[in-house]
């Protein structure tokens, strides 16, 4: 267990160090690749299904209540499923089969960062197609009906009605998942161990990696840590900010 | 026109939805040598499920799957019943906390009160993964390393201001009007909030455990810190045991591990589909 020695003073000593740990530009370049790309994903996808079932067809309940269960599967069983589909003989490659491509390594170096984010894609688009759907049944339908008598296409009702309405919603709904997206450490860790050679080294595997495995160097990680908090900060004080307003 | 979109969207979110669940589905009903076959097991069993859940796996079962390793891996048994008793133990603790935080937050006015809601919604979103190392260093000043029940403690940080913040709101929908006209008929204080605004809540209540067991079931990041022996292990550590540099060694026992464990969280879930809705953005979307 590593408590190590009795904690001694040494001033900045280890914020030189983080300064110049290459693993410290590394992790913030991959987790604004991992959160930015997944987040927008998972945006359009959960905005489409929103839009889907919030019209009125047979079966509609059913399929919201299907909609949940990615969402409601814990991370580190979404990436256990994801073993199967990333695996040289399972899924993800019979697909590529059966559409005539070459099979791939899916969490090989060039396609570890895709893969993994796939895996958060598909664990978190519920929660964008729940807030959209919350944000579209809270549209009074007044507003469609005399935009259809004014001549409206549904092009146009959705421009001018649905999404400026939709505004709120989506800035918390994607501000929520944008943060808790930076701070996944569940499925990266799963999927790669921040690997491979630091293909999907995101910040929470990093700070994980000095504290635990391959620093055994607790106040080096917290070093760490505090040096990446602001990004985080910021992001959370925008939210609060938002959430306040709503409650 | 729009029927046909209807119908391609529906069968797009099934597909998508449905792939990823349906290998593994497959997979834990297959038998050994069929475990990397497409299609629906052609000679279905439930040894898979039985073996994981024995006491005693049978070695040469394991060898054989495994090929050059022989991976000896105790049952998934005692991993269950940890994950049980963690989360249990959890969501007791949840509710017993944040129903009286949420009653403070709903029902009393004082100053610095703002700067306390504040607080709770700071903790909800706040990353976990920056704990570890703090709890690291905490956990083994106070020697609470490798307990299980410490674990349950330390979920309370990802399930307290979650709970707190959803309660709250739905404290402040039970009308005050009820209060008084229980203090006027002679009730106190606890025995407002434990005759009234608690069933009043219950909706709350269960939505609240849910979740909060739910959370407790799928955590990582802290169980990773706090538990350091095998037969401590919860289920997502166990789990990683199936994994022999980065190759799934058993598909059949892991499959049937992720079944299980995929089970409970997802009926939990949807038999409590109309209050998700709403607790997903802990009343926070107003529009």
């Amino acid at each position: 267990m590593p408590t190590g020695l009795s904690p001694t003073f040494v001033g900045l000593e280890n914020y030189k160090e983080i300064l110049g740990l290459p693993e410290l530009y590394v992790s913030l370049q991959r987790t604004f690749t991992y959160a930015f790309i997944a987040v927008l994903i998972k945006a359009v996808f959960g905005l489409g299904v929103a839009l889907l079932l919030n019209q009125e067809f047979r079966g509609r309940g059913f399929l919201r209540g299907i909609a949940i269960i990615p969402y409601a599967l814990p991370p580190f069983i979404c990436a256990i499923l994801f073993w199967f589909v990333y695996d040289y003989r399972g899924t993800g490659n019979i697909i590529l089969e059966t559409f005539g491509l070459n099979s791939i390594h899916w969490l090989g170096y060039d396609h570890a960062m895709f893969s993994v984010i796939l895996v958060n894609v598909w664990h978190g688009w519920p929660f964008f197609f729940l807030g959209f759907l919350v944000g579209l049944q809270a549209i009074p339908v007044e507003l469609y009906e005399s935009a259809v008598v004014d001549g409206a296409s549904s092009i146009q009702k959705f421009r001018h009605i649905t999404l400026p309405l939709l505004k709120p919603v989506f800035f918390i709904v994607c501000g929520l998942s944008l943060m808790w997206t930076m701070g996944d450490f569940v499925i990266p860790w799963f999927m790669t161990g921040g690997g491979p050679l630091d293909a999907t080294l995101t910040i929470p595997i990093a700070s994980y990696k000095l504290a635990f495995l391959t620093r055994l160097d607790i106040p080096l990680a917290s070093v760490y840590n505090v040096t990446v908090l602001p990004v985080y900060l910021l992001l959370i004080y925008y939210i609060v900010k938002k959430l306040e307003v709503g409650t | 026109m729009s029927r046909i979109v209807t119908f391609v969207g529906v069968v797009l979110i099934l597909v998508t939805i449905g792939i990823p669940i349906y290998w593994p589905l497959k997979t834990s009903l297959s038998p050994p040598e069929e475990v990397w076959e497409v299609g629906i097991p052609k000679n279905p069993t439930l040894s898979n499920y039985i073996d994981i859940l024995s006491s005693e796996i049978p070695k040469g079962r394991m060898s054989e799957v495994v090929g050059t390793f022989t991976v000896v891996s105790p049952s998934a048994l005692n991993p269950l019943k940890n994950s049980i008793l963690v989360a249990t133990v959890t969501v007791a603790l949840t509710l017993i906390v944040s129903s009286i935080a949420a009653y403070n937050l709903a029902r009393f006015s004082y100053r610095g009160k703002r700067f306390v809601s504040l607080f709770v919604l700071f903790a909800y979103i706040f990353p976990p993964f920056i704990l570890m190392a703090p709890l690291m260093f905490i956990l083994s000043k106070i020697g609470a390393l490798n307990n299980l029940i410490a674990l349950s403690f330390v979920h309370l940080a990802y399930t307290v201001p979650f709970s707190t913040y959803m309660l709250r709101g739905y404290f402040l929908s039970v009308p005050r009007d009820l209060d008084e006209a229980a203090y006027v008929d002679g009730c106190s204080r606890l025995q407002v909030f434990r005759k009234i605004i608690m069933p009043l809540a219950l909706p709350g209540l269960v939505t609240v455990a849910v979740f909060s067991f739910v959370m407790s079931w799928g955590d990582v990041v802290f169980s990773l810190v706090v538990l350091q022996t095998g037969e401590n292990f919860t289920l997502p550590l166990y789990a990683s045991s199936y994994l022999w540099g980065w190759e799934i060694t058993d598909p059949g026992g892991l499959s049937a591990l992720a079944v299980i464990a995929g089970m409970i969280p997802v009926i939990l879930f949807l038999s409590i589909q109309k209050f998700v809705r709403m607790g997903l953005l802990a009343g926070a979307v107003k529009a």
